[in-house]
């Protein structure tokens, strides 16, 4: 009888035993996907996705890591050139203060818009919201990834 | 003669994925090797429990044990040949969460349920197996078919008044069970509406939180010290609290009222980084409950029993100090599985215990060291949660995932705080252990959502609002 004894605390300690030999490795799963993903380039606060673009330049489905500072126009010195003949060569800049983005439509000609609402002066900008600048439509992305 | 081309080609959309692109098989190593180790896990939990039952080292039943196993690989197998890159870690902890409730299910007196499927009458555990393989198909059917998120982000106020009319309805014609106001019976369906009610309210929260979060963020009321939003965006926060002490007076459930208000102030925290909000709520919530307990009899009777349970031992307090007295014979180690108090009279000692106390019967037989380890479990539920909320595209699906886990995660910790007398006990039940099969499928909703969700691969989420932009740029164009 003390044998069965023992092989029923060797039995109950084995399945507590397996438990935390479960948790331990579904913790070490998860620290090494937390890792990855804190090498990954995480220094980009944002994505660029192109959406639509009629004339191809740049292509629809592209996407482009933000600086800090990005402009976007039809000029070739834009961080992001946008060769559509409804954008204006100094069309707007995209600025990351604090921690949200902003756009800043600079004066031209047929205007930002984001949601579909024209940019006066400076207006915020948040994840998934939908920008265009002529008839190119892009949506700003978190960065991570 | 050749027709000038379209002109609609100039608007061609960006290849988008279809809603079943090409399904290439993917291997998910660490899902089988996870699910494998449960299994083992289950395997020897089980041969403890006929070890202890019948007196000689064998699997206590060995075609539910095969049947649950067999399901758990069943889902996996389908999610390989799905082939989505979908989370790996959820499906197993809950599978373990699963089998540990499965083990306890089995040991407790089978005739504390029945239910009578196609002409034939099955137990406890049996039952809790049917529920088991059920929520496994709905996580896994999710998580398969689930590619966009459109059906619930464009009818958010929909779904909010689908989840008001399900509560109105149970107000109305709910049948009352022990006091509680919480079934809705329809011919031979009956179920508990707000375990479903608790997945719309994150919905629609996700919905408004991720649409108004700017305007939520501004401060432009002043209240003496405190700086609130615009007011009028502060009235979805009143309506929450009139709905969650609605639930109070009327539907006597304590435990839905404290999560769902619980999930809104954490939602509304990680939405709009403002503790000021949430010590509003919390004020509101403070304010709330005194003033119920003035009012209510049964609101005051449970807080005096947790106050003191040992005032009525055997009358009040009973289920209180029984479990108490569970959790204290279990020790460290614990008692084994089967090892617990057996039934006095043909009861167990702690009533309710398959719904309400099925941590204090853990902890009896696993000991502290099984309940720690169960609570580890619903951690790593949240964090997954969190995590893939936190690699979402966009603010909606973030919030809805962080929503999602933090309704396990409030859930399992309101149960288990009154279970151990941290927190007055209120009826809600611990996610995927208690018995119970409106809280299995509503809970098994949260997962596969999740599961959805995790998945890099989704239809990249919608413009937030779409307004008519193409005329206006043609109109200026033509101009």
């Amino acid at each position: 009888m003390d044998g069965f004894l023992l092989v029923l605390w060797a039995v109950r300690l084995l399945f507590l035993g397996l438990i935390y030999l479960f948790l331990y490795r579904v913790v070490r799963a998860l620290l090494r996907d937390l890792r990855a993903a804190a090498r990954e380039p995480a220094d980009r606060p944002g994505r660029l996705v192109i959406l639509e673009s009629p004339t191809g330049e740049p292509a629809a489905g592209l996407s482009y890591g933000l600086d800090v500072i990005t402009s976007l126009g039809r000029d070739v010195n834009n961080a992001i050139v946008i060769d559509d003949p409804f954008a204006s060569g100094d069309h707007a800049v995209l600025t990351y203060r604090g921690q949200s983005w902003y756009i800043e439509d600079l004066e031209s000609t047929n205007g930002s818009y984001v949601n579909g609402r024209r940019v006066e002066g400076v207006a915020p900008l948040g994840f998934g919201d939908e920008l265009q600048i002529g008839q190119v439509r892009m949506r700003l992305e978190r960065g991570m990834r | 003669m050749t027709t000038p081309a379209p002109t609609a080609e100039a608007v061609r959309l960006p290849p988008l994925p279809g809603a079943i692109g090409p399904v290439r098989p993917r291997p998910r190593w660490l899902e089988f090797r996870l699910l494998g180790l449960v299994a083992i896990a289950l395997v020897v939990g089980s041969l403890s429990l006929g070890a202890t039952v019948n007196g000689r080292l064998s699997i206590y039943d060995v075609q539910t044990l095969a049947i649950y196993i067999a399901a758990l690989f069943v889902a996996h197998a389908a999610q390989v040949l799905a082939g989505r890159r979908t989370d790996q870690i959820l499906l197993p902890t809950v599978a373990m969460l699963g089998g540990i409730s499965l083990l306890l299910m089995q040991r407790l007196p089978q005739d504390l349920v029945t239910q009578t499927f196609f002409g034939r009458e099955f137990g406890l555990a049996a039952v809790q197996l049917i529920w088991l393989v059920g929520a496994l198909i709905v996580a896994t059917t999710l998580g398969i078919v689930v590619r966009s998120d459109r059906w619930l982000r464009r009818y958010k106020y929909t779904w909010a008044a689908v989840g008001v009319g399900l509560l109105l309805l149970t107000f109305v014609l709910g049948t009352e069970i022990n006091g509680q106001r919480l079934t809705l019976q329809f011919g031979p369906i009956s179920g508990q509406p707000s375990e479903l009610l608790k997945v719309i309210l994150v919905v629609f929260l996700a919905g408004y939180l991720s649409e108004n979060r700017e305007l939520l963020v501004e401060q432009d009321t002043r209240v003496g010290p405190f700086r609130l939003p615009p007011l009028p965006y502060l009235a979805p926060m009143v309506a929450m609290w009139a709905i969650a002490l609605g639930i109070v007076v009327v539907q006597r459930d304590l435990g839905a009222a404290l999560l769902f208000f619980g999930v809104f102030l954490a939602m509304l925290y990680v939405a709009t980084a403002r503790v000021g909000l949430v010590l509003i709520g919390l004020v509101l919530f403070l304010l709330g409950s005194a003033l119920m307990a003035m009012l209510f009899e049964h609101i005051r009777t449970r807080v005096d029993i947790w106050l003191d349970p040992f005032a009525d031992p055997l009358g009040a307090g009973f289920q209180i100090v029984q479990a108490l007295h569970a959790f204290a014979r279990g020790g460290l180690l614990g008692m084994g599985l089967g090892g617990g108090l057996p039934e006095i009279a043909g009861r167990p000692p702690i009533p309710e215990v398959h719904t309400d106390f099925p941590l204090a019967a853990l902890g009896e037989e696993l000991g502290i060291l099984g309940v720690v380890a169960i609570l580890g479990l619903y951690l790593v539920v949240i964090e997954r949660g969190l995590r893939i909320g936190a690699a979402a595209a966009d603010d909606f699906r973030s919030l809805l995932a962080i929503g999602l886990a933090l309704v396990i995660g409030v859930q399992a910790f309101i149960i288990a705080a009154g279970n151990l007398k941290v927190l007055p006990l209120t009826g809600v039940t611990l996610p995927f252990i208690s018995y119970g099969g409106s809280s299995l499928l509503a809970n098994a909703l949260v997962i596969g959502l999740l599961l959805a969700l995790s998945d890099k691969g989704v239809e990249p989420p919608p413009p937030p609002r779409v307004t008519s932009r193409w005329r206006r740029i043609g109109r200026r164009g033509a101009r």
